[in-house]
């Protein structure tokens, strides 16, 4: 094992220890904890780029290419690029989260709590990216989810942040322990945890139902993790009641692990079920297929209704957030190269949606909006600097052409379409919910742009100091999720042919 | 090649530039301190339009047959076994050949000029910044639409030229009849959108799934560069599939080149500010459909009984229109009858395979038609009315606008050694001669010939009524002067165009990019005699108006003035127009009833009750967000064990008596 084959996480992990460091030296300004949580992004990001055979950026890797796509093994990690196109995801979220919090007040009481466990947060997300083992996945969720419970909390003082920290440890608590249980299950029945032995059956020991039970366990472990439904009721109460940067973390960073944790996990059985049916109950690869189907189904439909009638705009944004969790479960029922694809580049492209939408409400509670999504009337027109970057989030979420949010959906749909069968009804249902979460967007819009502003909105309307009020870190931030919002939505071709290329290797690996 | 050749690779700034006009103009437009600053800018988008587009049109003229194609893959779907073997390629490009040359060149220039004379003729105008941000999201639409190098992305344009149409014709929105004529002009046209549309899907689902044109969706729905039409190669030039397809591309370009039976629109379009008509519903935007025929007939291949079809409508078309000019007495509508008149003509030409011959009517009509459009709205401009009767003697306090007037009508009567004498009698010469192999298109010539005398009485019928005369029949007439330069300025230069535009053909260069096309027009081929019997036509029709029109004189039916003859002839015009108005007024808006009830109670009430389902959909859903915690654990439990029972029960039963997917 070489050790620099994690540099990424090495960086994440000492800016963690001397932002920790610098708290207890008595060092109490922020610009410094958020100066060095972006450096250390920043560079892992590049290295990332670099490993994942980007020219211009080759002598930053760190890992040989030789190493990386082999075919599996009993090991407990393994490096794959479609594992490093999210640790990039993952790298470039953690970037902008951070670069936005350099504009929060210099004095904020714990600055470096923040900071340490985003990079702690971080560091477990690019652990799973590089899993290959079922136990050694569990414990690097386990990683992020320990320190996204304090990320939440860290407003020590307020007590809607604790609150909602405390359901969400609680429900992640049981969402752990059914995981847990799940792998050892699986354990029980292939004699191993490695997603080699679970996609070969290298140790079976027969009893093929005690792997459907394990199989389920994770569903509902895993599934709490992307925020499916029925297990994401904690998510809108996080994301609501946590501070806005870190809700832009949570929506844009952790779900995206579980959606990488889903690849994983349920390609092997897959594979299994071709490989050896005797290994699994009769006709398993399908019916894990039609379940997950559901799942997703579920989770966009459940999660494009309760959005419909919000009438705050975090919690509809959070809402928006779980039906858009569904549409990436399409590219794990569908389960094809194509599908892996589209739904890798549908987490791609809700980084810049999602996180750069809580970025600007970030900036609007700055500048003295209120929470609910009336008190946002007339914002387009008073600040066009902050309603058209929204109006172009939304626009994506919904899908509209010439945006990054139409490109995602039609890779992805079209996937499910090619695979045919069963599979074109996930396209299908994801048109339909795409079709029914217009009319919550386009609301937005409607009330921002047409609607006049409220009496109430000379505070702060017209902005003091340098960008308007909103700070030169988070005003970059929205800029950079803007920009690639339109650039990708007008030319996404290298990206997605990138993506494509990572998705067929993955596939490859495994068989 | 020469040292122009360099510019075919810039061609993409033609549509940049009036992009870079709408965006600042959209933006900023109305924080000017002066409201036709933005006009100036949008001048200005429209001026580098017209530099960079004439010289990529000389550039292929100095290389003739030029095909640049230059194209990214917007979006990718890769192949694999099922639906689409080749996968899809969505493809955005700039393709400059011959076709595309001749048509920037009409875009462009009588874009430019248009956007002057705006400057002029809009200056009373609330709203600029609107106006002068729309016609440049126009100009851009429009050279994106002639540039494109695939069909979908023809499509896309084509569908934001008929946005800024609605827009224009919309424009002045607070009068009611403007705002049903934008809505009328958007929905008709939008019913040969669809059938466009389908035939995209036929000819993808027929031709680029499999066989051997497979390939053309992996390519991207290339317009391919090629010795013969594409899809009629693959095809033998003869199908079922290909013909519908065909007649559904006809039934797309009637609708925006206002053919019978979509050709109701246009004249409504007329509510639209006058430069708008001038440009966009006399010039390009209708020419549209003609372009969209022949880039198929060119590119893609019609078979025989579409071209029978096409010939129909287009001959039909063209006479048809100019019956309803005869008796109208709006100045704008009788030219914009004229113009569908005049696309009948184009559609008739493409129709019977010589579609080089229909764009280069379309060429000199562009300039003669935007013309008369900008000398009719000089007139309005000076006059405030539209009303031909109250109208007179304006000839000596117009005298600019008047010869303007004129020489457009010399050129759309066909006078000879006028440009559009001798585009209309190349076309007139070329059926003729299709004739011979296909016979059925005899009467259609003949309504297409007998059209030439219409034109002529319709036109100087109007010129008569307004310019003839000591003095306007109404006194309550302002009096008239003439515009500003930039309204003067583009009326000189198109009159010079309208005049001689179409003696171009006659320089080699510009015929190249006539014989691009494979067909080129055959002036040695025009019949002597043919030519003489329509000289005859325009003579009579010229005579006839003056007769009835002219020198102040007015023939109202049923004045006795007239021989007996030809006032039974009017009143016949006048049935026919009644009856179409009958038409109009009960079958068109008995339908429009009909229509605009299923629209408000079926369709909305359907929307709305879904609408309302949802949200108590959603009501019902948020009371389980309790925000209790061990509500939410029960959750988890319940859907673990949902998904359970899914996973080992009720999936495989599915599987196992639906089959797995």
């Amino acid at each position: 094992m070489n050790l620099l084959d994690f540099l990424p996480e090495l960086l994440l992990l000492a800016g963690a220890l001397l932002v920790f460091l610098l708290d207890v030296l008595g060092v109490k300004r922020l610009e410094v904890f958020g100066g060095i949580a972006a450096a250390v992004t920043a560079l892992g990001e590049l290295v990332v780029i670099g490993d994942l055979g980007y020219a211009p950026l080759h002598a930053l890797s760190t890992i040989p290419a030789s190493a990386i796509d082999q075919p599996l093994g009993p090991t407990l990690y393994a490096f794959t690029s479609l594992g490093l196109v999210f640790q990039a995801i993952f790298l470039l979220t953690a970037f902008l989260v951070a670069l936005a919090s350099l504009s929060r007040p210099s004095h904020e009481p714990g600055a470096a709590v923040f900071f340490g466990l985003l990079l702690l947060a971080t560091l477990g997300m690019l652990l799973v990216a590089v899993a290959s083992d079922l136990i050694f996945l569990l414990l690097a969720i386990e990683v992020t989810s320990l320190s996204t419970y304090l990320l939440v909390a860290y407003p020590r003082k307020e007590p809607r942040p604790v609150e909602a920290a405390m359901k969400f440890f609680i429900i992640g608590a049981l969402s752990t322990a059914l995981s847990f249980f799940g792998a050892s299950l699986l354990f029980g029945a292939y004699g191993g945890t490695s997603f080699y032995a679970l996609g070969a059956a290298t140790g079976y020991v027969g009893y093929p139902y005690l792997a459907t039970v394990g199989y389920a366990l994770l569903i509902a472990g895993l599934g709490f993790k992307v925020t499916a439904v029925p297990f994401h009721a904690w998510a809108v109460d996080v994301y609501d009641g946590a501070p806005d940067d870190v809700s832009a973390f949570l929506a844009g960073g952790s779900k995206k692990m579980g959606v990488f944790a889903f690849f994983l996990v349920f390609l092997g059985p897959l594979l299994l079920a071709e490989r050896m049916p005797s290994a699994l109950p009769s006709g398993f690869g399908p019916s894990l297929q039609i379940t997950l189907g559901v799942l997703a189904v579920l989770t966009m439909t459940v999660g494009n209704l309760l959005a419909l009638r919000q009438k705050e705009m975090k919690r509809m944004l959070a809402y928006s957030s779980i039906s858009q969790a569904g549409y990436m479960l399409i590219g794990v029922a569908v389960g094809t190269g194509p599908a892996i694809a589209g739904a890798t580049f549908q987490v791609f492209a809700h980084l810049f949606m999602k996180t750069g939408a809580f970025l600007v409400v970030g900036a609007a509670a700055s500048i003295g909006v209120g929470p609910l999504i009336d008190d946002w009337r007339g914002l387009g027109n008073r600040r066009p600097s902050l309603g058209v970057p929204f109006a172009l989030m939304l626009l994506s979420l919904a899908g509209i052409p010439l945006t990054v949010g139409f490109v995602s959906k039609f890779v992805l749909f079209s996937a499910a379409v090619q695979a045919q069968g069963y599979f074109v009804w996930l396209a299908v249902a994801g048109l339909l919910n795409s079709a029914l979460s217009v009319f919550y967007y386009a609301r937005v819009l409607k009330v921002m742009f047409l609607e006049p502003s409220p009496a109430s909105a000379g505070v702060g309307a017209t902005g003091s100091g340098r960008f308007g009020g909103i700070g030169a870190g988070r005003a970059g931030a929205i800029l950079l999720a803007t920009v690639a919002i339109v650039a990708l939505g007008i030319y996404p071709g290298p990206v997605i042919s990138g993506i494509q290329l990572a998705a067929t290797h993955f596939l490859q690996i495994g068989a | 090649m020469t040292g122009l050749s360099f510019a075919l690779d810039y061609a993409w700034l033609v549509p940049l530039s009036t992009l870079v006009a709408f965006v600042i103009v959209g933006l900023a437009g109305n924080r000017l301190k002066r409201l036709e600053w933005g006009g100036w800018v949008a001048v200005a988008g429209a001026f580098v339009a017209m530099v960079v587009g004439l010289l990529v049109a000389a550039a292929e003229m100095m290389g003739p047959g030029t095909y640049t194609d230059q194209s990214f893959t917007w979006l990718s779907v890769p192949g694999s076994p099922g639906t689409f073997p080749n996968g899809v390629n969505l493809v955005m490009g700039v393709l400059v050949d011959p076709l595309s040359a001749l048509m920037l060149i009409v875009v462009t220039v009588v874009g430019f000029l248009v956007m002057l004379y705006s400057i002029g003729y809009m200056h009373h105008d609330r709203g600029l910044p609107r106006y002068y941000a729309e016609l440049s999201l126009f100009l851009t639409a429009m050279n994106g639409l002639v540039l494109s190098d695939n069909l979908l992305e023809f499509f896309l344009f084509w569908e934001l030229v008929g946005v800024c149409s609605y827009f224009l014709i919309g424009f002045y929105y607070e009068k009611p009849s403007a705002a049903s004529a934008a809505k009328e002009a958007f929905l008709v046209t939008r019913v040969g959108d669809v059938l466009f549309l389908l035939g995209i899907f036929l000819y993808f689902a027929t031709f680029a799934t499999s066989g051997p044109g497979a390939g053309w969706a992996a390519s991207g729905f290339k317009f391919a560069n090629g010795t013969q039409p594409f899809l009629a190669g693959i095809s033998g030039g003869n199908s079922t599939t290909l013909t519908i397809a065909g007649l559904l591309m006809l039934a797309g370009a009637a609708g925006k080149s206002a053919q019978f039976p979509l050709h109701v629109w246009l004249p409504d379009a007329m509510e639209g500010p006058t430069t708008v008509s001038a440009l966009i519903h006399a010039a390009t935007m209708v020419a549209a459909g003609v372009y969209l025929l022949a880039v198929t007939s060119i590119f893609l291949g019609f078979t025989a009984t579409d071209q029978l079809a096409i010939v129909a409508i287009g001959g039909f078309t063209c006479f048809f229109a100019a019956t309803m000019a005869v008796v109208n007495t709006d100045i704008k509508r009788v030219i914009a009858y004229s113009t569908i008149s005049q696309l009948g003509y184009m559609v008739l030409a493409v129709g019977a395979g010589v579609t080089m011959v229909g764009m280069y009517h379309l060429f000199t009509h562009a300039f003669f038609k935007a013309l008369l459009f900008l000398a009719a709205g000089s007139v309005i401009h000076a006059v405030g009315t539209q009303d031909l009767r109250k109208m007179g003697g304006l000839w000596k306090k117009l005298p600019i606008t008047g010869l303007a007037f004129l020489f457009g009508a010399l050129s759309l009567s066909g006078f000879p050694f006028t440009s559009g004498f001798l585009s209309k009698d190349d076309i007139l010469g070329s059926v003729l001669a299709a004739t011979s192999a296909h016979p059925l298109y005899w009467p259609f010539f003949l309504l297409a010939l007998l059209t030439v005398f219409l034109t002529a009485y319709y036109i100087f019928r109007a010129f008569f009524l307004a310019f003839g005369g000591p003095a306007p029949r109404d006194p309550a007439l302002p009096e008239a002067h003439e515009g500003p330069w930039v309204m003067r300025l583009p009326l000189i230069v198109l009159s010079a165009l309208a005049l001689g535009a179409g003696w171009l053909a006659f320089y080699p260069p510009f015929a190249s990019l006539l014989a691009g096309g494979g067909v080129p027009p055959s002036f040695s081929a025009t019949d002597l005699a043919l030519s003489a019997v329509s000289f005859g036509l325009v003579l009579g029709g010229i005579g006839l108006a003056y007769a009835l029109f002219g020198n102040g004189r007015m023939v109202e039916v049923p004045a006795g003035s007239a021989a007996d003859r030809v006032r039974s002839v009017l009143l016949n015009r006048y049935y026919f127009k009644a009856g179409y108005d009958w038409i109009g007024l009960r079958a068109v808006y008995g339908f429009s009833r009909a229509a605009d009830f299923v629209e408000r109670y079926v369709i909305d009430g359907t929307i709305r009750g879904i609408e309302r389902a949802f949200a108590r959909g959603s009501d019902q859903l948020r009371k389980v967000q309790t925000g209790i915690v061990s509500d939410y654990a029960a959750y988890v439990i319940g859907g673990l064990v949902g998904f359970l029972l899914l996973l080992l029960v009720v999936a495989p039963w599915i599987v196992a008596h639906l089959g797995g997917s």
